[in-house]
């Protein structure tokens, strides 16, 4: 076939005009909302894609990209992005980064967005973290607790009928474990949240790890007791060999695989345990006390940048991954906790024992606490605390030296 | 003319070296938030907190540890290897391409690789040392600084010998044959005339060899950041990994800024001493 001069010249013409129609039609272009996720698990970016063409179906008017990133890398990317100006519009941070963003007033206060029916889907305890000064800047996405898992085989192998309740009958039952040749207690000794392994010992013994005057407060005698009993258990073999070689992802890989008869963790540890070891017959008790119940909550927060020249749009998405189908389906895939009512009433939260157990020690949680320095002392604790376990240092000196670093950095 | 011909080139090195250098320098004088806001001068403070910081004095000393460590382990291991290669015979083609093939892998995977093999439950250095006798139980390679510093060390040294092996090749290829032979001739042994041939001969590329590889090596984050992250406790930080935490997990990019320049100062100084040394006894 042939295709003469004259055709080719009419099909031009008429794209041109089609061309010159759309462009002078008024202004129904698309706004694009990017977001900028936390990678929690596989399921992570399949799900926000997913809500993003769920949410561009409902609204044609407002394309969402989303991004996502490794926890580890997640701060660096945003501090990297926002430097060089071209972060996304919304973003997802450790709440207990909060603080920085506010400070440098990266992000947008959202109370003037929320109407008194979006404040109430959300169970209040879990709003709190995202609060600065009276004012809302980060909503929680993502909220979990710990607790303690058990292998019950390796418990009934040891002769031990029940999880143990308290640190004492930690040491009776890991002491028995250890004649079978099998770890009792697990501790993490490296990398993010080494520090708060420690804090489960702290809380649960009367600690704190901030004062209410805003300064270290985690060497009092609670702080040294907590951490001898650890440095007992390593030095009395009761725990994995080698702590400070273990981060929070190789000592979950050694309780799947059964190498560790107890250790503390999140709720998100029941999902992969159903993923990757199935046959697992575990169980999840509170945090062993010792003159208190005590756990930690952690919440991760959604937060919407200043510089977003899309706001409404952004928040129009942000109100509909908070209503209660996107949410259920969010908390089941990664396994944490619900933060909405809706979701809290849904039958897989109600009738999951398991995540009951996480749900019921909310009452006597701690969260960690909205505090310039916040990362400062995480690190010096950390540091602290490895150099304890090494067998470098001793508990008290160990943490008296860590808290005069902490409180160069608090409430700076 | 030609410095006409250069400057395009001297420009464009001016401004790649010249921006970043410029922005460094002001935030290392700068009070910076996390978010890279400058929030006031503070003149000499960041480098008065860093000098004060035990943990950066205790860094810079490893550094240098590191440093000596490795490009001389480097250069030690790949003198040999670089001879054997040169010799012809069956196979060298695959040796060499043996010896090689660690550049192609990336800093970062190779230290994943090498954290794996040094699992203290699993790991295929345990177990080989196991089954060979060597060790009676499991070490757990990585959670004490007296092994795991080592280990680092050795895995920096592994991943430098290709580099260092193909500099020395190129060295040997270019000296003739036939001085071998002559020496040879005149009675001498193996080990001198690699001592008074090889050894003079190849110099220039002995010394390049070590600039660029205590360059290298000296600003090597990968290795130590995957394996260790700069602990247990702060014990097998570098400069690199130091500055990385300061900037990015405590959100002092002002400090990190100083300690990079401290860096860029030792670096040069380095370079240029050596280079003096080196053409002072040439000449």
């Amino acid at each position: 076939m042939k295709t003469s001069p004259f055709a080719i010249l009419k099909g031009t013409a008429a794209a041109l005009t089609l061309w010159a129609l759309t462009a002078t039609a008024p202004a129904a272009r698309a706004e694009t909302v990017r977001i900028t996720a936390a990678y929690y698990s596989a399921a992570t970016g399949p799900y926000f894609e997913k809500m993003a063409s769920e949410f561009h179906k409902a609204n044609p008017g407002i394309d969402v990209k989303v991004e996502v990133v490794n926890w580890d890398n997640l701060l660096q990317k945003l501090q990297t992005d926002i430097s060089g100006g071209t972060n996304a519009d919304i973003s997802i941070i450790g709440t207990r980064w909060l603080l920085d963003f506010v400070k440098d007033g990266q992000a947008e206060p959202l109370d003037g967005y929320m109407s008194p029916a979006f404040t109430d889907r959300f169970i209040g305890a879990f709003l709190k973290p995202g609060e600065i000064g009276g004012k809302t800047y980060g909503l929680p996405i993502a909220a979990s607790a710990r607790a303690m898992y058990y292998n019950k085989d390796l418990l009934a192998k040891a002769g031990v009928a029940s999880a143990p309740a308290t640190w004492d009958e930690v040491v009776a039952d890991a002491e028995k474990l250890k004649s079978q040749g099998i770890a009792g207690f697990g501790i993490q000794g490296k990398e993010i949240e080494t520090d708060v392994y420690w804090y489960y010992a702290l809380w649960t013994h009367g600690g704190d790890v901030v004062g209410s005057n805003g300064k270290a407060a985690f060497a009092s005698p609670a702080g040294v007791k907590a951490l001898t009993l650890y440095r007992s258990l390593i030095d009395k073999g009761l725990t994995q060999d080698g702590v400070t070689s273990y981060s929070r992802e190789n000592l979950q890989d050694l309780f799947k695989q059964g190498r560790v008869a107890m250790m503390i963790t999140a709720p998100f540890l029941i999902n992969q345990i159903a993923k990757e070891a199935p046959n697992l017959n575990y169980g999840i008790a509170p945090v062993p006390k010792a003159t208190q119940n005590a756990t930690y909550a952690v919440t991760d927060s959604v937060v919407l940048f200043k510089n977003s020249k899309v706001k409404q749009a952004a928040w129009k998405f942000l109100d509909f991954l908070f209503t209660k189908d996107p949410r259920v389906e969010f908390t089941k895939g990664e396994g944490f906790l619900p933060t909405t009512k809706a979701e809290a009433a849904d039958p897989y939260f109600t009738g999951n024992e398991r995540l009951q157990t996480f749900v019921s020690l909310l009452p006597n949680a701690h969260f960690a606490p909205t505090v310039t320095g916040w990362e400062d002392t995480a690190k010096a604790v950390s540091d602290a605390v490895q150099s304890v376990y090494v067998g470098k240092a001793q508990p008290e000196p160990a943490l008296k030296a860590a808290a005069d670093q902490a409180d160069q950095a608090l409430g700076k | 003319m030609p410095w006409l011909l250069v400057l395009p080139s001297l420009v464009l090195a001016f401004a790649v070296i010249g921006y970043p250098l410029y922005e460094i320098m002001r935030l290392s004088v700068a009070d910076v938030s996390r978010f890279g806001q400058v929030r006031g001068f503070v003149g000499w403070g960041n480098f008065s907190r860093m000098l004060a910081d035990p943990v950066f004095v205790a860094a810079l000393v490893r550094t240098l540890e590191w440093t000596v460590a490795v490009v001389g382990g480097t250069v030690l291991i790949s003198m040999p290897v670089a001879l054997v290669l040169q010799q012809d015979f069956w196979g060298r083609g695959l040796a060499r391409t043996i010896v090689m093939l660690p550049w192609s892998v990336s800093l970062s995977m190779a230290a994943i690789v090498w954290l794996w093999s040094f699992d203290g439950n699993h790991g295929m250095v345990n177990t080989t040392l196991q089954s060979l006798g060597l060790l009676s139980g499991p070490v757990q390679w990585m959670a004490l600084p007296q092994t795991a510093f080592p280990v680092e060390i050795a895995v920096g040294i592994l991943v430098s010998i290709p580099f260092t092996v193909t500099i020395f090749l190129g060295g040997l290829s270019s000296i003739p044959g036939d001085i071998y032979e002559a020496a040879a001739i005149d009675g001498a042994t193996r080990t001198q005339s690699f001592r008074l041939l090889t050894l003079p001969l190849m110099r220039g590329f002995l010394n390049i060899a070590i600039v660029l590889n205590v360059i290298y090596v000296f600003n090597s984050f990968p290795i130590i950041w995957v394996m260790t992250q700069g602990g247990p406790d702060n014990s097998t930080h570098i400069l690199v990994t130091y500055l990385y935490e300061l900037s990015f997990r405590l959100g002092r990019p002002g400090m990190a800024a100083a300690v990079s320049l401290a860096m860029l100062v030792i670096v040069f100084a380095f370079t240029m001493v050596y280079v003096r040394m080196q053409s002072r006894e040439a000449a």
